[in-house]
């Protein structure tokens, strides 16, 4: 991306705790922070990868940035409008630019609706189209993400994953969203199910000029689809670079045992996988100053008193680390 | 007709035709339960009685005829014997089987309506869950037939407050269930994704959690049939529900039991009545229960 992109969505110190409550009032005892000091601008036409471990809230990332979740802190601005803090009746005209792919294809269609009937569902609850219009609609998206009409009147049970997420996708884009959140869309699909899905991403993405959010744990998948990387650690920001660069040369130790990790396809190849000790920490309970310091091969100190600050170490990539 | 108009209603055609199958598949499942057959020919019956009554009978059910009061089982003319007013007892039987799917069906669909309204509701927004649920469980304080009376003490006796008195009594185990699956459809991802789409809460309510819950519904509201027949029988028993003339079966073992040792048929004639109604709508409940789980889905 080059840096006279434009920013599309720009995501400024977000928070969002859960309140853990407890005893007999149900008092709220403490809180898991899940996502904890989130700032990125999301460019226009980019593909912003998110990835971490499992339950670092990236997916809640995706989802308080939707407006699904009530933000605890922060700002959302989108396309230079503040739209943090607004109603749901307010969200409705912005929930029409931003759209989620759920990871799993087979929860995130109402098993009692055919797939013609979801598809409608979105023009009814956004246009004034008539029946056939939107019937027109529906099949002409069905047709876009490589379904036939003969599926219209199908229900999602009689279709494959690979099938169902094209659904997914084709419900997502029908209102021509600008910006999208997949959240870890091919993660439930069979490998070959998951190039073909991610083909018609990218297809989507040149048609339509679409800004993707790729939250996924899958390293590879990210490498290949997005222009640039957020690595989170328990709820906060690691680092942030361009892909290559991301892995070329990871900076921060957490993201350099990430990637350490991705399995490599070649017979006899050595591999200097970095273990990290310990398990991940709570995030009820996170570690003082920098959250990663209790696993941290290289930690001082210091690590642990202090929150590393965010800095940009070369033009586009930053880091949240004392020690490098 | 345009030809889009015609491939639209063959399409719509063709979705009706698979709700259909869906139908289908339910209703063979249930077919093969023994009982649920037996229990579906006594629902038939009394369907049957409900509709047909004038034509079944020859008597009208309050007429007496004090010359031929208690005649037995058998005889000629009244093969279910009279009672001590000279009533035929078939043809009350008959009426009496009207009464009671009448309210039977009339509590069933008051308290579901109040039932799943509140249950939604409660499930849905967690703030109001916490009061509807202890309203709730203020009418769970209450045994069953004493809210009954209570609330027919309040309003008067008549059969139409018997129907309100068991639907309001109907109301929280409704609620409660649809309380429930309401929790676990709402966590689904599909009204996540509707969420996302920006679908209104009522839209969401309405087309996609109800839809999801019909299952344990339908299973209540079949076997709460049988609870309503069967409280509608005691109250009217006890005296606070059809009044006499009226050929309802409670009122009828209520007037027989004075003639207990003389006329037992005036009691355990209205009695086996009650009793078949309640089993069949049990096991019926108890098959569609099956039915529906979708664990069976599995097998065939």
């Amino acid at each position: 991306m080059a840096g006279s992109a434009q920013v599309l969505y720009s995501v400024k110190g977000v928070k969002k705790y859960y309140p853990v409550k407890g005893g007999i009032l149900r008092r709220i005892k403490n809180h898991v922070k899940a996502v904890d000091g989130i700032s990125v601008d999301i460019l226009k036409g980019e593909t912003l990868g998110v990835v971490g471990e499992s339950g670092c809230g990236k997916s809640t990332l995706g989802r308080t940035i939707l407006g699904l979740e009530q933000l605890t802190e922060g700002n959302l601005v989108y396309n230079g409008t503040n739209i943090s803090g607004y109603s749901k009746k307010e969200l409705k005209p912005f929930k029409k630019e931003m759209q989620m792919i759920f990871q799993d294809p087979y929860a995130s269609l109402n098993p009692k609706q055919t797939v013609g009937e979801a598809l409608e569902e979105v023009f009814i609850i956004h246009t004034n189209l008539s029946g056939k219009e939107r019937r027109e609609n529906a099949i002409r998206l069905l047709k876009e993400v490589g379904l036939t009409e003969e599926h219209f009147d199908r229900y999602p049970h009689e279709f494959s994953g690979g099938q169902r997420q094209r659904i997914g996708i084709a419900r997502a884009i029908a209102i021509n969203p600008s910006f999208i959140v997949c959240d870890e869309p091919v993660s439930a699909l069979d490998v070959s199910v998951q190039a073909q899905v991610i083909k018609l991403l990218q297809d989507l993405q040149k048609k339509h000029e679409l800004t993707y959010l790729f939250v996924s744990h899958d390293l590879g998948v990210v490498r290949h689809l997005c222009n640039r990387v957020l690595v989170m650690y328990l709820g906060q920001m690691v680092e942030l670079a361009p892909v290559d660069r991301l892995y070329e040369n990871p900076v921060h130790p957490y993201t350099e045992a990430l990637l350490s990790s991705i399995p490599r396809p070649v017979v006899g190849a050595k591999r200097d996988r970095i273990r990290l000790q310990g398990d991940l920490p709570s995030p009820a309970n996170p570690p003082t100053g920098c959250p990663f310091h209790t696993r941290c091969p290289i930690a001082k100190d210091h690590c642990a008193a202090e929150r590393p600050e965010w800095r940009e170490i070369e033009e586009g990539h930053y880091i949240a680390c004392h020690e490098r | 007709m345009s030809t889009e108009t015609v491939t639209a209603s063959i399409a719509s055609a063709s979705r009706d035709k698979k709700r259909e199958k869906n139908f289908v598949k339910t209703w063979k499942r249930l077919l093969k339960n023994k009982m649920a057959i037996v229990g579906l020919v006594i629902i038939a019956l009394q369907l049957i009685m409900t509709v047909a009554a004038p034509i079944l009978v020859d008597y009208d059910p309050n007429k007496q005829n004090l010359a031929l009061s208690e005649l037995p089982p058998g005889t000629d003319g009244h093969w279910m014997g009279t009672d001590n007013y000279g009533r035929d007892i078939w043809s009350r039987l008959v009426y009496g089987a009207r009464i009671s799917l009448f309210v039977g069906l009339g509590a069933v669909s008051l308290g579901l309506i109040g039932g799943v309204v509140l249950g939604l509701l409660a499930g849905y927004y967690r703030r109001l869950d916490g009061i509807i649920m202890r309203f709730v469980d203020l009418l769970f304080a209450f045994p069953g037939i004493l809210l009954a009376m209570l609330i027919i003490a309040i309003l008067g006796t008549s059969l139409v407050n018997v129907v309100i008195a068991i639907s309001i009594w109907s109301i929280p185990t409704c609620a409660r269930i649809v309380r429930g699956s309401v929790l676990s459809v709402k966590k689904q991802e599909y009204i996540m994704a509707m969420k996302s789409l920006g679908a209104s809460d009522g839209r969401i309510l309405f087309k996609h959690v109800l839809p999801n819950c019909t299952a344990p519904i339908i299973v209540f509201a079949t076997m709460r049939m049988a609870t309503a027949i069967l409280s509608t029988a005691s109250l009217s028993f006890l005296g606070l529900g059809a009044q006499p003339p009226t050929p309802e079966w409670g009122a009828m073992i209520a007037a027989g039991q004075d003639f207990m040792w003389s006329s037992p048929h005036m009691i355990i004639i209205p009695g086996i009545a009650i009793m078949l109604v309640v089993f069949a709508f049990n096991v019926v409940g108890d098959a569609l229960r099956d039915a529906l789980d979708p664990g069976m889905n599995l097998d065939k």
